[in-house]
């Protein structure tokens, strides 16, 4: 407890400082810098508002198209990217293995909160600026949304770190990755939302904990759905086996993480 | 202080284990500055990493009283995107130290003059060793552990890190690992020997050189 207490500030310490040094390697490269990590969803959703514009599609339940796509893009992004660049932590920054105070969990830990706190940005920009330019400044509850868009980060961190253990013992994890998660980008709702499709098939889809994410994110801004099958519990459930797969492998590749 | 117990460390290579630490138990005492000889590859780099706590032993136990630092040497550690400024804020940072403090005095020891703000991709070994020399000097540790200091820039530099040695050698400890002699005769009050995973402690500088002369 005493060792607890005196490793912990370090420990904070140590996070914080990468974090801080994550966000200048990583966005202090361009003339554009931080607006880059903006830039990218809004794109992403940008994208998606012109297909639907095309095929002339139309959101369920009267949900305003821009917050409807925000609302799937972000907590999916918040997953599958922050996996994505967590899987890498170790391999990116190995050079910081060299302080001991600085732990390969530090590097996966700084990663997620650096992500968790981008996309919280993102978020509050894009829809807070949407709901300015609209006047249509309605949100359900703020707490809810906060809860999904956590539960999320934590979701990706948790995957993260499965890969980047993984990634240690084989790098070809790298190459593999990318089509095992691409049938998420299908199956998270990005472009639907849970209620709209057939109870056989939904059953299905409600595997997949992002989709949890996203409705429990909906349903916190949109005041007239309700995202009656998400379950906060059932993502919690993949992020403690995920949690537990990813520290067992991380003793377990410990010794093997290569300093130089 | 730094105890080891039992610590073993072994490296897999195709041709098998490589043991490079063999059941090691000793203690460095607080202000006993200890040169340890090897001959290359004897795993020296290793134990200073495993001493700081870089890298964890397959097996065995260390206890650390005071602040360690890194391994101080050839320039490790430095994001080489990032200037040799936000790369010493790093280190004060992760360490708890002022970090203006850090900068000014890095900034003093180095000599790196407007490179300090430049990417340290950019500089040379020279710089770089430089530069990770004023670093860990800026940080006031307990314990330094030092890697082949004799590498470390000119003749009036190698004075220089001499003499801030020898300035925190009243309330710090040294642990320097080299293949070279001369360096631990320098910096050290005892010696030891490191060999087939082992270390042998020595008061007698003469002693370890008949012995570390027969085995090379």
């Amino acid at each position: 407890m005493r060792d607890l207490a005196k490793g912990l500030p370090t420990q904070t310490r140590v996070v914080f400082a990468l974090a801080l040094r994550e966000t200048r390697t990583r966005f202090g490269q361009h003339q554009l810098g931080y607006l880059w990590g903006l830039l990218e969803p809004a794109f992403f959703i940008g994208t998606f508002w012109a297909m639907f514009a095309a095929v002339d599609r139309t959101t369920p339940m009267g949900m305003d198209i821009v917050p409807f796509l925000a609302t799937g893009v972000i907590p999916y992004s918040l997953t599958v990217k922050t996996a994505d660049r967590v899987s890498l932590a170790v391999d990116a920054n190995r050079a910081m293995l060299f302080y001991p105070h600085v732990q390969p969990l530090d590097l996966v830990f700084a990663r997620g909160l650096l992500e968790l706190t981008t996309y919280l940005v993102v978020f509050v920009v894009i829809l807070g600026g949407y709901a300015l330019a609209t006047h249509a400044f309605v949100i359900d509850d703020v707490l809810q949304i906060f809860l999904g868009l956590s539960l999320a980060a934590v979701l990706g961190v948790a995957f993260g770190t499965v890969l980047c253990a993984l990634t240690v013992m084989n790098n070809t994890v790298q190459r593999i990755k990318g089509p095992l998660m691409r049938p998420l980008f299908w199956t998270s709702g990005l472009f639907f939302a849970a209620a709209m499709i057939p109870l056989k098939y939904r059953e299905y889809l409600l595997w997949n904990p992002i989709l949890h994410c996203v409705e429990i994110v909906r349903d916190g801004w949109f005041p007239q759905y309700r995202a009656v099958d998400a379950s906060p519990g059932y993502v919690l459930m993949w992020i403690v086996l995920l949690a537990f797969a990813g520290l067992t492998l991380e003793r377990r590749v410990r010794t093997r993480v290569q300093l130089t | 202080m730094i105890e080891l117990h039992d610590v073993t460390k072994a490296y897999r290579t195709k041709a098998g284990e490589h043991v490079v630490l063999d059941r090691l138990s000793c203690t460095f005492e607080d202000r006993v500055s200890v040169g340890i000889l090897g001959v290359n590859g004897a795993g020296k780099s290793t134990l200073l990493r495993i001493l700081g706590g870089a890298e964890q032993p397959d097996a065995g136990q260390i206890v650390r009283h005071g602040r360690v630092s890194w391994p101080i040497g050839f320039a490790g550690g430095f994001n080489s995107s990032l200037s040799g400024e936000e790369n010493c804020r790093f280190a004060a940072r992760i360490y708890g130290a002022d970090i203006d403090e850090v900068v000014e005095f890095a900034r003093g020891f180095a000599e790196v003059g407007h490179y300090f703000h430049m990417p340290v991709r950019t500089y040379s070994s020279g710089m770089r060793a430089r530069l990770a020399f004023g670093l860990s000097m800026a940080i006031d540790f307990d314990t330094y552990l030092v890697d082949e200091v004799t590498a470390v820039g000119d003749a009036r530099f190698q004075a220089k890190c001499k003499e801030a040695f020898a300035e925190r050698r009243e309330r710090s400890t040294v642990i320097i690992v080299s293949h070279q002699l001369r360096t631990i005769r320098q910096y050290a009050d005892r010696y030891a020997l490191l060999r087939r995973g082992k270390l042998h402690f020595f008061d007698d500088i003469d002693e370890v050189a008949r012995i570390y002369k027969a085995a090379a």
